[in-house]
């Protein structure tokens, strides 16, 4: 006892004086000394062991220059911050100055920090530094901030409706790196919120494939959940079709043909490419995605990825197997092709050889049964006993199932009664007992040569079955049954409880087909089991003897003892232990456990009828990018639809088969319009327009067209791009009516984010057909050079003399200014043309404050800043005409300024969002100095140009 | 989302524990422990549960990786995760082991802190993460003859520089910038064969895993192009003229490759991060381009006396210039064997009999191609049955074939561009193992 507080006391005294040590290492002046002293205490956190009673001595090196230092000692501060809480106060202030880091590692780093620090008193802090964060200009900081939301809500659950706003902001970003961030924060902190997610749907789909894998993990799981509580079931129930007689009924479901919402299949084909992607966690997402959204025959597009997921590390193989063996139950078709990829390995360790047997015999079926069992056959030769018993068992399930191997299985599985491994035919036994229940014909023999075995086989539950085999079917042996019975009471008490039960019923049917020879026997084995220890072996006894020995005081059951003790049994059902496990979604940890994980969050069903589908919509305002034709509401209608089919193409990649399932969707579409069905619910938005006259548009302003556009990423940062610009709209020629044969074209740019791609100028093309005959099938040609992405406008069929037609068309320049050369086509000729943007088109305006002007100008100092003096033309004096001459020529919005000398522009170059800046100063005289602040040194060089040209003219 | 990360050695040593979410009790290491060992068979389940925490756990480096986490995420997120964290500690430390573990612990609480935040996954992309890890490996390398075996007589180039040792490439990656920037690149291709031949000699299954992975030690490689066989193809249908085409079923690459000139010139353009990445993963079934590498004979009676005589005759078919390495067949025998005695065509072979695995295992430490070892082994059987005679079979094989490819394909070039200032040293390896080759009897 001594001894021990002794060592106690040493060992205290020991850990004191080391942590002494340490204390005076970090106090010393020497940096590799502190370092080193700050390894060896995140070595005791790392270890587990306490290290917070040098919270003092850390907590003044937090502002230390060296940066591997000052990274141990936020680890320190993070674990130890909540038990030293005033301490730890002290520490803030150095945070907050990091807030304002022009490096946005050291601002996000520091807001990292500081959210982890579960102190309570700063939660005001943490929230104002979330909220500015959440503005921040680098989407690295935003990604902190969200990262942050879910920290201080666990610290304090009241700054809920605060925070769900920060998420609400954050969830419109349209970075990528932002994007599984805040659907992280999202799902810990409001998923019920799902009210959030509609008008960012679109965005999230169309950015999928460009987050990066984690956050892709996260938004799939949460479209899941989503996809099922606003589209309707995918699964079309045909059955009714047939079976419905009535004509009524027919109509009834003809009436409602599943037409997919095309935000479904919007979901369904972007995540499509994941199934590629090199995380096996990316590629289960998406797998369970399409198990519980995508219509039936689509599902099997995953089994190939999953398939390779096998070969994976066998931790990801385990549980991949699990998945699958649950699919597999339902859907036999899916595996089928790949049956080969489950046979086992020799190496593969048990729990997996077992997992790919179940597959197996779920993918079991007439065609390939005989391959199966084959395999399984050397299977059971394996030296690993419980993976053979298992494969024992799956002989079973297969000759239940297909009723042409019963017989096959049967005799195999007699065969290895033989076998010298007690656990092999132990399980032989049990599950011919099971195959023989469904089949008790002509069994007789087998019976026999299983009493034959009976003295050699110990497994208690073997021979229980022989017993019970025995019992059922006394009256096929019954020469041997009352033998084994003479067997049994000899060795009564010594056997297992589950073999005795099984002895007292043997006993009993016996008693009641064959009395005459096993009547004594009976009343010992009844007597043995009286006094057993066991309480329901006498229970049992008890029960059998007041059933089947006739007495005065035993009544009217025992006249029906036989009927109960030997009636006919169904047969048990040899089914799959993953039967039930499909109640969870796939891919869960409940799913994996086979139990209700506590949190597990059921998928919801999906709703009979699907909530309004014009939430999703994002509407943006804009003028009527006007399709004027003379006929009215048809062009109408196709402009429409026109809109839509490119908002969906509008994502990232738009191969050839993209492009044709949605263009088959709005063929569907068109077939339902025709049909006029009855239910306007369901109708797309973009088809409401069919119905209001086309006049309408022009008149009423305030209620522009608005469009569909699938989160289109339009704006990067945090600036808003104003569309609405003031433009005084400069139309360029495109084709002379002389060179084009009577075909003319100009175009202008209307300055409006393009609707193909973002990164697309738009450009609006006029034709007029001057000739006097009219031109068909004018469309665009070739191109060059090649690599210049251009969205052409959709062939026009027929121009009428004197008739002239407005069609727009995306180019992306890449910010250069170099012309789009391309062929405009008549049915007979060709025009080679070419488009030169002037480099102010190439820009978006922005608006931004004065501000963040200041600040975004003090970062493009230097090689990014170009600046002349001017004279200004004496008519340029006052703001609105400056204002003018520069809006005339490039898409910069104005910045409010406060000072009156000073005017200011901010933009955007359309394809690679390079911010453009442009601030004019006015001085004394008529002189100005007119500066561009840019990354984009060429086309800053080329703005001041064309402004100083524009300035200086009157 | 994770709470708790801990790395625990096969003995149940702690070796690094963090906690992201607090809250957690301090015995659930041990907790974790019990679970573990209290399962019997050779891998428990990967996820595992006590009350409300879940446990999921992967085994690498002969370390315990755990996490435990709530129910909200997928199990896969995590395994993923434990994956790429023991695969970034291996690249950062140089080797998976507990000591190098040990001795790392600032540099993997550091990696921890940056790659998970409250229990999010942030990223486990190593070039992002270089930009913040800032601790530098530390690595025990014992002082050996070998690495002064390559330098000759007064400091002479030998021949033996052309070949690296197996441990070069078992360095941290970061260390590279104070050893003078010694920038090397590592190229593996590693192929793995399964194969069934059933008791008629036929073959019934043949497939070969293969991957090209690539470790880079470069501080700035911005691209390297590494041209395959040209004669490669993908699928039965564009098989390109005749002969030896060397031909795979499915192939799937890394993200950072591309593959522009894949079409064309069978070249594969990346720029590699560093560390150690699988470029390119491939797989052929049923179709194997050469003849398979083993083939068995065996013969099983039993003798007068009650024994049983297993003559196995092996023979190596691989080209007469290369050679397999340590391959070991292990003959499952009946129940109850209980002595052997053994005649061996050549000295270095091995053999014993291993009563409680019940097989007896036959080990060549060196097998050159086009040759044929025979073994006579005679069992002590006490009752000897014509049933036990089926317990005899099927036989294992494992072995490792160096230099060679099971689908022939071969690495043409390497190339770095720009051209690397300064020495830059490439290394190619090709190894073929066998995962699972079972010979039926």
């Amino acid at each position: 006892m001594l001894c021990t507080s002794m060592t106690q006391q040493v060992e205290q005294m020991s850990s004191v004086l080391r942590n002494e040590d340490l204390k005076e290492m970090l106090e010393s002046n020497k940096e590799s000394l502190k370092l080193e002293a700050m390894k060896r205490i995140v070595g005791l956190i790392a270890k587990g062991k306490s290290a917070s009673e040098l919270f003092p001595a850390v907590v003044k090196n937090v502002a230390s220059k060296n940066i591997e230092l000052k990274k141990l000692v936020y680890v320190y501060l993070v674990r130890y911050a909540e038990k030293q809480q005033d301490l730890a106060l002290l520490s803030i202030s150095t945070f907050q100055r990091a807030l304002k880091d022009p490096n946005q590692f050291i601002r996000a780093s520091a807001l990292r920090v500081l959210s982890s620090i579960r102190v309570p008193i700063i939660v005001p802090i943490m929230m104002l530094a979330i909220k500015e964060a959440a503005a921040d200009l680098s989407p690295y900081v935003r990604k902190t901030s969200a990262h942050a939301i879910q920290k201080l809500y666990s610290l304090d659950p009241d700054q809920k409706e605060q925070l769900i706003e920060v998420i609400e902001k954050l969830l419109k970003d349209k970075s990528t790196l932002v994007a599984g961030s805040v659907v992280m924060a999202f799902e810990e902190v409001c998923p019920d919120r799902i009210d959030l997610i509609h008008k960012n749907y679109r965005k999230l789909c169309n950015l999928l494939v460009d987050v990066e894998e984690w956050g892709q993990v996260v938004i799939i799981s949460m479209l899941t959940r989503y996809a099922r509580t606003q589209f309707t079931s995918p699964w079309t129930e045909n059955k009714a079709f047939y079976d419905s007689d009535s004509e009524e009924k027919k109509d009834q479901t003809e009436a409602k043909p599943y037409i997919m919402d095309p935000d479904h299949r919007l979901l369904l084909r972007n995540t499509k490419p994941l199934l590629q992607s090199r995380n096996t966690a990316v590629v289960m997402a998406v797998a369970q995605l399409y198990w519980h959204l995508a219509p039936k025959h689509e599902v099997s597009i995953v089994t190939k990825s999953l398939v390779r997921l096998l070969r994976s590390h066998r931790e990801v193989q385990y549980i991949v197997l699990q998945n699958i063996a649950t699919m597999s139950i339902q859907r036999k078709g899916m595996f089928e092709p790949f049956i080969k990829s489950f046979y086992v390995r020799s190496t593969d360790a048990t729990h997996i050889k077992t997992l790919k047997l179940e597959i197996l015999t779920n993918l079991a079926n007439e065609a390939n049964i005989s391959t199966i069992l084959r395999e399984f056959q050397t299977y059971v030769k394996s030296q690993d006993k419980a993976f053979a018993a298992a494969t024992i068992q799956a002989i079973g399930r297969c000759a239940t199932n297909i009723s042409e191997v019963t017989d096959t299985c049967l005799n195999g599985l007699v065969l290895l009664l033989s076998n010298r491994d007690e656990t092999v035919v132990a399980e032989s036994i049990v599950v011919i007992k099971k195959l023989l229940q469904t089949q008790p014909t002509q069994h007789g023999d087998i019976i026999k040569h299983m009493a034959k075995l009976f003295d050699n086989v110990t497994v208690p539950m073997a021979r229980a079955s022989i017993l019970w085999l025995m019992g059922e079917y006394c009256e096929k042996v019954p020469k041997i049954a009352p033998d084994v019975l003479r067997k049994m009471a000899k060795t009564f008490t010594a056997e297992e409880d589950i073999v005795k039960l099984q002895t007292v019923n043997l006993a009993a049917k016996l008693y009641l087909t064959n009395s005459k020879q096993t009547k004594l026997l009976t009343q010992y084995i009844l007597n043995l089991g009286k006094y057993d220890q066991n309480y329901d072996i006498r229970d049992r006894t008890r029960f059998i003897r007041q059933l089947i020995v006739p007495n005065e005081k035993s009544g009217a059951l025992s006249k029906y003892a036989r009927r109960i003790l030997l009636a006919p049994k169904p047969a048990p059902g040899l089914e799959s232990a993953f039967k039930d496990r499909d109640r969870y979604q796939l891919g869960t940890l409940s799913h994996s456990l086979n139990l209700k994980a506590t949190g597990y969050q059921e998928l919801p069903d999906w709703p009979a009828v699907a909530p309004d589908q014009s939430v999703r919509n994002v509407e943006i305002v804009e003028p009527c990018p006007c399709v004027c034709t003379e006929s009215g509401s048809e062009s109408e209608e196709e402009s429409s639809e026109d809109s839509e089919k490119t908002s969906s193409d509008s994502g990232k990649s738009s191969s050839g088969s993209e492009k044709s399932s949605s263009e088959s969707e709005s063929d569907q579409k068109k077939k339902k319009k025709t049909k006029k069905a009855p239910q306007k619910k369901s109708k797309p938005a973009g088809d409401r327009y069919t119905e209001i006259p086309h006049c309408l548009f022009p008149q009423n302003d305030s209620k522009k067209p608005t469009f569909r556009t699938s989160g289109i990423s339009l704006f990067y940062m945090s600036f808003q791009v104003t569309t609405s610009s003031f433009g005084p709209l400069k139309t360029y020629e495109l084709l002379h009516h002389m060179t084009g044969k009577g075909l003319s074209a100009k175009y202008h740019f209307p300055r409006q984010p393009c609707l193909y791609q973002p990164s697309m100028v738009a450009v609006q093309v006029i034709l007029t057909n001057s000739s006097d005959h009219a031109l068909e099938e004018i469309h665009i040609g070739d191109q060059s050079p090649a690599s210049l992405n251009i969205h052409c406008f959709n062939t026009i069929e027929r121009l009428e003399p004197g008739a002239s037609v407005t069609v727009s068309m995306g180019i992306d320049f890449s910010d250069s200014t170099q012309a789009a050369n391309f062929q405009l086509c008549t049915k007979e000729d060709q025009f080679s043309v070419s488009i030169q943007p002037a480099v102010g088109e190439l820009l978006m305006a922005s608006t931004m404050t004065e501000q963040d002007f200041c600040k975004e100008q003090g970062k493009l100092q230097g090689m990014n800043e170009a600046s002349a003096t001017i004279t200004m033309a004496t008519a340029n004096a006052s703001r609105q005409a400056i204002n003018k001459q520069v809006l005339s020529v490039a898409n910069v919005g104005e910045v409010p300024s406060s000072q009156n000398n000073f005017s200011r522009f901010a933009g955007q170059t359309v394809s690679s969002r390079a911010l453009v800046l442009v601030s004019l100063e006015l001085s004394e005289s008529s002189g100005a100095l007119l500066t561009i602040n840019t990354e984009k040194s060429v086309m800053a060089s080329m703005l001041l140009q064309d402004l100083k040209q524009a300035l200086a003219q009157a | 989302m994770i709470s708790q990360v801990f790395i625990l050695s096969s003995k149940g040593d702690h070796l690094i524990y963090k906690d992201f979410r607090g809250g957690a009790g301090n015995d659930i290491v041990s907790i974790f422990y019990e679970k573990v060992t209290a399962l019997t068979g050779d891998q428990p389940p990967v996820v595992m549960n006590h009350k409300d925490i879940y446990f999921v756990h992967i085994r690498q480096g002969g370390l315990y990786w755990v996490a435990t986490t709530t129910a909200g995420s997928s199990p896969f997120t995590i395994t993923e995760f434990l994956n790429r964290l023991a695969a970034l500690v291996k690249d950062y430390c140089g080797s998976l082991s507990e000591k190098s573990v040990q001795m790392n612990f600032a540099l993997i609480y550091e990696l921890l802190d940056e790659i998970v935040d409250y229990g999010y996954i942030q990223t486990t992309s190593s070039d992002v993460l270089k930009n913040f890890i800032q601790t530098e490996a530390v690595t025990s390398r014992p002082f050996s003859l070998f690495d002064l075996s390559n330098v000759g007589l007064f400091g002479a180039e030998t021949q033996q520089s052309k070949v690296a040792p197996s441990s070069a490439a078992t360095r941290p990656i970061q260390s590279s910038r104070e050893q003078g920037g010694k920038s090397e690149i590592f190229v593996d291709v590693i192929e793995r064969m399964t194969v069934v031949i059933g008791s008629n000699g036929l073959l019934m299954k043949a497939d070969v895993e293969g991957e090209i992975r690539v470790k880079c030690y470069m501080p700035s490689c911005s691209e390297m192009r590494i041209g395959l066989n040209e004669e490669f193809s993908i699928g039965k249908s564009q098989l390109r003229g005749y002969g030896a085409a060397v031909r795979v079923d499915e192939c799937s690459f890394h993200q950072a490759v591309r593959l522009d000139e894949f079409d064309s010139h069978r070249i594969l353009r990346l720029c590699p991060s560093q560390g150690e990445q699988t470029v390119m993963q491939y797989q052929l079934s049923d179709d194997l381009p050469s003849a398979l590498p083993f083939r068995l004979f065996p013969t099983i009676e039993r003798d007068n006396g009650g024994r049983l005589l297993m003559y196995m005759k092996l023979r190596c078919d691989l080209p007469p210039k290369s050679a397999a390495i340590n391959v070991c067949a292990t003959i499952p025998v009946p129940k109850g064997s209980v002595s052997l005695s053994q005649e061996l065509s050549s000295p270095d072979q091995s053999a014993e009999l291993k009563p409680q695995s019940r097989a007896v295992v036959w080990k060549i430490a060196r097998f050159a191609g086009g040759t044929q070892l025979s073994a006579l082994f005679k069992l002590e059987v006490p009752s000897l049955s014509s049933a036990s005679m089926l317990e005899v079979g099927p036989v294992g094989l494992s072995f490792e074939l160096p230099k060679i490819t099971a689908t022939g394909l071969q690495i043409r070039f390497l190339r770095l561009s720009p051209i690397q200032p300064g020495p830059s040293q490439r290394w190619v390896r090709y190894v073929t193992h066998s995962d699972s080759y079972t010979i039926r009897i």
